[in-house]
């Protein structure tokens, strides 16, 4: 008896995994459950919530269910996600990763829908981003500049006044934390490598330029070396940050008083603004005392900062492509994109840009998408920031390392990987 | 049962009327079940087996044949792979990055390895003197260190160690006054780095040594360590003669896990990476294989990688089972 009690034990756990393999497929259409990859805490609730109510009240019975991911090791989860049998539906993805995927295809092709998605009215750079030999698979979601935000107190009890060049930001973040011991002048964490890009964009270089088929790394060109002993220097003068932390969380050296200013995405001010009893706790007392300003040119006017954001696709093995696509149509409705202006994100549509609204950020917004830039435009690229290269770049050059040295066997790695 | 069943007539072969016609019976009770025994077995494990080829082979298989192909994330969506049979291999044994990671690996799975096993014997060792309280406390102490993730682990230790916010600075600059472990970076450097993921690995693998050996310990005869000691043998030496010769299946086995354990040690060097320190000097065998073929999208090269680790893995346990095997003939 319990010799066959084991062997019918084997055979109810054989049977039970192949009924996984076979169960999930061939659900029907209604009762669909559709499921929605988005990154970081950049969209606010309201738009999730709006997303969520507007699907369901346009298929009902079907469901929409949103999965938050985190921005750390995204393509390494899209890559084994999205080629599963269990893949989401519509996922959001970095602008500077989504052609590591649109050139495998891993998404839909959405080309027949331009139209019907916005269009010319999509913001050009990213409607790039999100095609690949003259297909379009990933829309445009939002764009986010990097800012400046400032404690207004501290750079006023200094005697600084907002910075209108490159380098006077840098001397008044070396003077804050001279005058501050302990307490940074510009926070700066070594492995938060998109907020050197503007030194070394300012200063006339390039990460890497397309050199026929090839791909030319260039920071080791003088230009860039030149930007990149610019960041030494804040790193090391102004930053008090750890030399190997991440960029996550910087509210927190705010809100306790030990950061004075730093540069972050525009969605960072509701980070800081946020309730001192949330998950994440803020300190909204200190809305008054919160400063914003574009990060200022080497010649004065606003940097050619990174043009971050993202885009959004349809996985090409959603079980349920056609809802899928309604929901994308959902997620670039002018309801849903205005939500993203009214919370400091550039929206994907031109037409809304005035929804980022008229005060100090918007302004600051503003002014930075005018003159915001992108990575190397290689499918590869993606490889070259989940390898992590510009984050041990930056840890070696926030530890003082030599800037000359560093960048030549970064451009070897980098260039590595693009032309593999 | 069987062994009494004939013993019992053998013993009294003298009393005449009581020789039943048992003595038959066992015999082809015992030939039968002999018979059936000769395939039960199999059919009892080919269930599992089934389960195993299908969960374990398969993924195996693909993984072998992965790593001859030129294989990137196109190839994952569906893009047929082209075959280059050994080149992946040929570029990963000549890789000095490879190198690195594999010298790295072997040094930092053997610090763990050892100081586990010294650890894990010297808690087993106090467990047995323990009052029944302190070892019951003591047991449900280690329970919860080794019932708690990995992950979990490495970012609770993570904060601890924070740069700017963690605890073990807090306390060396306030308490001991050191205050050049002001905002100390514990990370950034590869061999501090090291000691904390060590540190880490060792918390999380000296409760399963220590329950191991606990468990073995208290089946060393008394009687023989009592016999020793009245001989005049130190407690060094009763370990080393007795406790150790009697203990060695158990200390064999679990080595060879630590070592398995140790040498593919993916999780708290992962996690760690990203609370700080450089990626490129502190990469493990297994950190470096999912760089290589899931963030990097060379499932090639990461493929051909995790084939020579594979092998790596199971000389290293095969010699030392031999070795010591070898050792127990002597």
């Amino acid at each position: 008896m319990r010799k066959l009690g084991i062997v019918a034990l084997g055979a109810a756990a054989a049977l039970t995994l192949a009924g996984c393999a076979s169960g999930g497929e061939a659900a029907p259409e209604e009762g669909a459950e559709i499921r929605v990859w988005l990154v970081g805490i950049d969209t606010p609730d309201a738009a999730r919530e709006y997303l969520v109510e507007t699907f369901e009240e346009e298929h009902p019975g079907s469901t929409l269910v949103i999965e938050e991911q985190s921005w750390d090791g995204l393509v390494d989860r899209l890559t084994t996600s999205l080629s599963g049998s269990d893949s989401p539906d519509v996922v959001e993805v970095g602008n500077t990763q989504a052609s590591a995927f649109t050139s495998a295809g891993a998404f839909l092709d959405l080309t027949e829908f331009y139209d019907e998605l916005g269009g010319d009215d999509l913001l050009p750079g990213f409607v790039e981003a999100g095609s690949y030999d003259d297909r379009f698979y990933a829309a445009p979601l939002y764009s986010g500049s990097r800012l400046v935000f400032y404690k207004k107190d501290a750079l006023a009890a200094a005697g600084l006044s907002v910075p209108t060049t490159l380098d006077e930001y840098i001397a008044n973040g070396e003077a804050l934390a001279a005058a501050n011991p302990g307490k940074s002048g510009i926070w700066w964490p070594g492995q938060d490598w998109y907020n050197a890009l503007p030194y070394i964009w300012e200063n006339g270089g390039e990460v890497a330029v397309p050199d026929g088929e090839e791909w030319d790394a260039q920071l080791s060109g003088p230009e860039s070396v030149a930007g990149l002993e610019q960041v030494q220097q804040v790193m090391t003068n102004a930053s008090r940050a750890p030399k190997d932390a991440n960029e996550t969380s910087p509210e927190v050296g705010f809100c306790d008083g030990t950061t004075l200013q730093l540069s972050a995405p525009s969605w960072v001010k509701w980070s800081i603004l946020a309730p001192a009893d949330a998950e994440a706790p803020g300190c909204p007392d200190q809305e008054e005392n919160l400063g914003v300003y574009a990060l200022p040119g080497i010649d004065g006017g606003a940097a050619q900062v990174f043009a971050g954001g993202s885009n959004i696709g349809v996985s090409a093995k959603s079980t349920h492509p056609e809802l899928a696509v309604d929901a994308l149509k959902i997620i670039l409705s002018d309801g849903f994109q205005t939500i993203y202006g009214e919370n400091g994100l550039v929206p994907a549509k031109l037409s809304l840009a005035d929804t980022v609204g008229t005060d100090e950020v918007a302004q600051a917004i503003a002014a930075a998408a005018g003159n915001a830039k992108l990575t190397p435009a290689s499918p590869k690229w993606a490889d070259v920031e989940a390898a992590g290269i510009l984050q041990d770049l930056f840890v070696k050059v926030a530890q003082g390392g030599d800037v000359q040295a560093l960048a030549e066997a970064a451009d070897e790695e980098i260039e590595a990987i693009l032309n593999r | 049962m069987t062994t009494v069943d004939t013993a019992g007539p053998d013993l009294a072969p003298g009393a005449g009327e009581g020789r039943r016609p048992t003595p038959p019976r066992p015999t082809r009770a015992s030939r039968s079940r002999s018979r059936r025994g000769g395939l039960t077995p199999y059919a009892l494990l080919t269930p599992a087996l089934i389960v195993l080829a299908l969960i374990v082979g398969w993924p195996l298989v693909q993984l072998v044949v992965t790593s001859f192909q030129e294989f990137g994330r196109a190839q994952v969506f569906g893009a047929p792979p082209a075959w280059v049979w050994f080149e992946n291999y040929a570029d990963v044994l000549t890789d000095p990055v490879f190198h690195g990671v594999l010298l790295r690996s072997l040094a930092f799975a053997a610090a763990c390895v050892v100081t586990t096993m010294l650890f894990g014997t010297l808690v087993a060792l106090m467990m047995t003197r323990l009052t029944k309280f302190f070892r019951i406390l003591l047991s449900i102490g280690m329970l919860l260190a080794w019932a708690m993730p990995a992950l979990t682990a490495t970012v609770v230790w993570g904060w601890m160690f924070d740069t700017a916010y963690g605890v073990v600075n807090h306390v060396l600059v306030n308490w001991f006054g050191l205050a050049e472990y002001f905002q100390h970076s514990w990370l950034i450097d590869p061999l501090s780095f090291f000691v904390v993921a060590g540190l880490i690995i060792v918390w999380g693998a000296v409760p399963f040594v220590a329950f191991t050996l606990y468990a073995g310990l208290t089946q060393v005869p008394d009687e023989v360590l009592e016999a020793a000691q009245l001989d005049g043998a130190g407690g060094v030496a009763r370990f080393r003669l007795i406790v150790f010769p009697y203990l060695k299946p158990i200390f064999l086995i679990v080595t060879i896990l630590q070592i398995i354990w140790d040498l593919r040690v993916f999780t708290q060097i992962f996690a760690l990476q990203d609370i700080g320190g450089i990626r490129a000097l502190t990469s493990t065998l297994g950190v470096y294989i999912y760089q290589t073929s899931i963030a990097g999208g060379d499932f090639g090269h990461g493929g051909a990688t995790a084939v020579i680790t594979a092998i790596l893995l199971m000389s290293i346990s095969v010699f030392y089972i031999r070795h010591l095997a070898k050792e127990e003939e002597l």
